[in-house]
């Protein structure tokens, strides 16, 4: 199976990413145009009606979410892109705001046309200078072609400054108010109590992309990719041992092996050219053997029946020499370091699990690790205490992947 | 108020003389300050506060959350990633030269996690540039680059 390309621009695209030009060729003016001349309820049912699932690693349905800030009371909304994406070996964000600027961006201006919000952020990672001029220089033109602005939706980038736990969306929120970006217990959503405790409609950059591309043509055209039950494509960051490492998009469903050895993707591993394991959706993310990569798809419901979700979309790929626990010992140094702190059950656990791996405990706290995990997952008040275990417990389930470490 | 203060104080409040006095302009009020000073001291803590209005803990609390506005001792930085990705590449070795070119220059080498370019891992950044599938000799240079 091949890659496609729709949420990247293809290949024969000629105009430039910040050109009005672009806007035209692209289809994102006719489905701006399109939007604007829509019902609210309209929109919302064709977003429903495409199956579209937020990209940002928690997949939840972005109808919902659009008919949820919809519905809110409140005289004021917000609409929010996410780009702070820090999470160990996701770039496809940077790479879709790098090379099509403008569906992300148009993404905004529906979002914002829809729900009623005259105000919208785009919240950027600060380490991403050269994508946030890019975002600048789109967002430049938008305004002289009259979709942004005044008496529209006002559009503002904000440069996110080094911590990795602001990307979490009320800990977002509170990094744009200026405050310090802990996260906030939820409920009440953001939905119904967001920015300035209003209405917010916050969705990744891909998922607002993935909006542009369905306006920019039709429901039946978006549905052309995919499975039954995950309609549309996927961009996959792909990093480590493999020849072509970088930003692919793909229809769901598609085996994973061909992610790693299509000679268009992945274009087979490298390092020692035998795979060990793939570490699938980031830095919360859950290790693959050989045997489960071999008969995975890219695909919410294949990849839970064996534990693993898409996340990010992130892939990092290791050759059969890696050593997997100091690995493991990284994602556990970083999740320390990044705990904000408020909670307990996070704060501690998150130190108890460094010193338990090194410790070289290991295999002999199995045990321990795994209860600590669960407390973890159960009583933290954000994804990161809650999914900071998943990655080591999921090496933990698969023995074979740490026998000859 | 010293003399001191009172100049810091003066030049930070033109600094953020155009953007809106309010809250939320906290961050990007921090952004422009430490862009302009390279570090934010207690001095620049407090100019800030008095600018926007803001107690003084609180825009500590804020600074002090943020990484790349932790920059003591106002050196230029040199961010060289660290983590696994780039680390598979051999960036621990990058991140000696750089050291070691860095030793008597006013640059700070400090160690990033992943910083999104792992398609080009090993990466290091400036500040300004992303340095792709960087090398020991690249990063001599960008090191002597920022120390002028
Ligand atoms: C620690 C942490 C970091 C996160 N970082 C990001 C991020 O960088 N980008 C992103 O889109 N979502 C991130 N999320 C998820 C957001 O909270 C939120 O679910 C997402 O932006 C919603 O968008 P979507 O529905 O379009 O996926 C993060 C979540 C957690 C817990
Ligand atoms: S789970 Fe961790 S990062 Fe999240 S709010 Fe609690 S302490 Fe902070
Ligand atoms: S691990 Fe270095 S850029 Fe991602």
């Amino acid at each position: 199976m091949n890659q496609v390309r729709r949420l990247l621009p293809g290949f024969q695209t000629t105009s430039a990413p910040t050109s009005v030009e672009r806007l035209k060729e692209r289809g994102f003016e006719a489905g701006l145009k399109k939007v604007f001349s829509m019902t609210g309820e309209d929109v919302i049912s064709h977003i429903t009606a495409s199956g579209l699932k937020g990209r940002g690693g928690a997949a939840f349905p972005t109808g919902l979410k659009w008919s949820s800030v919809y519905n809110a009371a409140g005289p004021t909304k917000y609409v929010v892109m996410n780009a702070d994406e820090s999470e160990l070996g996701t770039f496809k964000d940077r790479v879709l705001l790098e090379e099509d600027p403008l569906g992300a961006l148009s993404g905004v201006v529906m979002a914002a046309h829809v729900v009623g919000a005259k105000k919208a952020y785009c919240y950027i990672r600060g380490e991403y200078r050269d994508v946030e001029r890019r975002m600048a220089e789109a967002l430049q033109m938008l305004r002289s072609e009259g979709w942004v602005g005044t008496d529209g939706v006002d559009i503002e980038i904000r440069r996110g400054a080094g911590a990795y736990i602001a990307g979490e969306e009320t800990a977002l929120f509170n990094s744009i108010e200026g405050k310090r970006p802990e996260p906030r217990v939820k409920p009440p959503f953001p939905t119904i109590k967001g920015l300035w405790g209003s209405p917010t409609l916050i969705q990744n950059v891909e998922t607002l992309a993935n909006v542009a591309i369905l306006f920019a043509h039709d429901t039946e055209w978006f549905k052309q990719y995919g499975t039954k039950d995950t309609v549309g494509t996927k961009l996959v960051a792909i990093s480590g041992h493999v020849q072509r490492p970088g930003v692919y998009e793909v229809p769901f469903g598609m085996p994973l092996t061909d992610i790693l050895e299509a000679p268009n993707l992945g274009g087979g591993v490298v390092g020692s050219g035998r795979l060990g394991a793939i570490l699938l959706g980031g830095a919360a993310g859950t290790f693959l053997s050989r045997e489960e990569v071999a008969s995975g798809r890219l695909d919410y419901g294949s990849l839970a029946a064996i534990g693993a979700s898409i996340g990010s979309g992130a892939v990092m790929v290791f050759d059969d020499t890696v050593d997997l626990k100091w690995v493991t010992a990284r994602l556990a140094r970083f999740f320390a370091e990044e705990s904000c702190g408020q909670c307990v059950p996070c704060r501690v656990g998150t130190q108890r699990i460094v010193e338990l791996i090194e410790q070289g405990g290991f295999k002999s706290r199995t045990q321990d690790l795994r209860e600590l995990g669960l407390a973890m997952r159960d009583a933290s008040i954000c994804g990161l205490g809650q999914t900071a275990p998943v990655a080591l417990l999921s090496l933990l389930d698969r023995p074979g992947l740490t026998q000859h470490a | 108020m010293d003399n001191q203060n009172g100049t810091i104080y003066a030049s930070v409040r033109l600094l953020l003389q155009d953007m809106p006095h309010e809250r939320g302009q906290l961050l990007p009020a921090l952004w422009r300050v430490v862009e302009h000073y390279r570090e934010i001291t207690p001095e620049l803590i407090g100019a800030v506060s008095e600018g926007l209005s803001i107690p003084y803990a609180e825009v500590y609390g804020v600074a002090s959350f943020y990484s790349l506005l932790d920059n003591p001792g106002g050196k230029m930085p040199i961010y060289v990633c660290t983590d696994v990705m780039c680390l598979l590449q051999g960036a621990e070795k990058l991140k000696h030269a750089a050291e070691e070119a860095a030793q008597d220059e006013p640059v700070a080498v400090r160690e990033s996690a992943c910083l999104g370019q792992c398609d080009y891992a090993p990466a290091a950044w400036s500040g300004k540039r992303v340095l792709r599938r960087t090398t020991a000799q690249e990063l001599v240079t960008a090191v002597k680059e920022a120390a002028q």
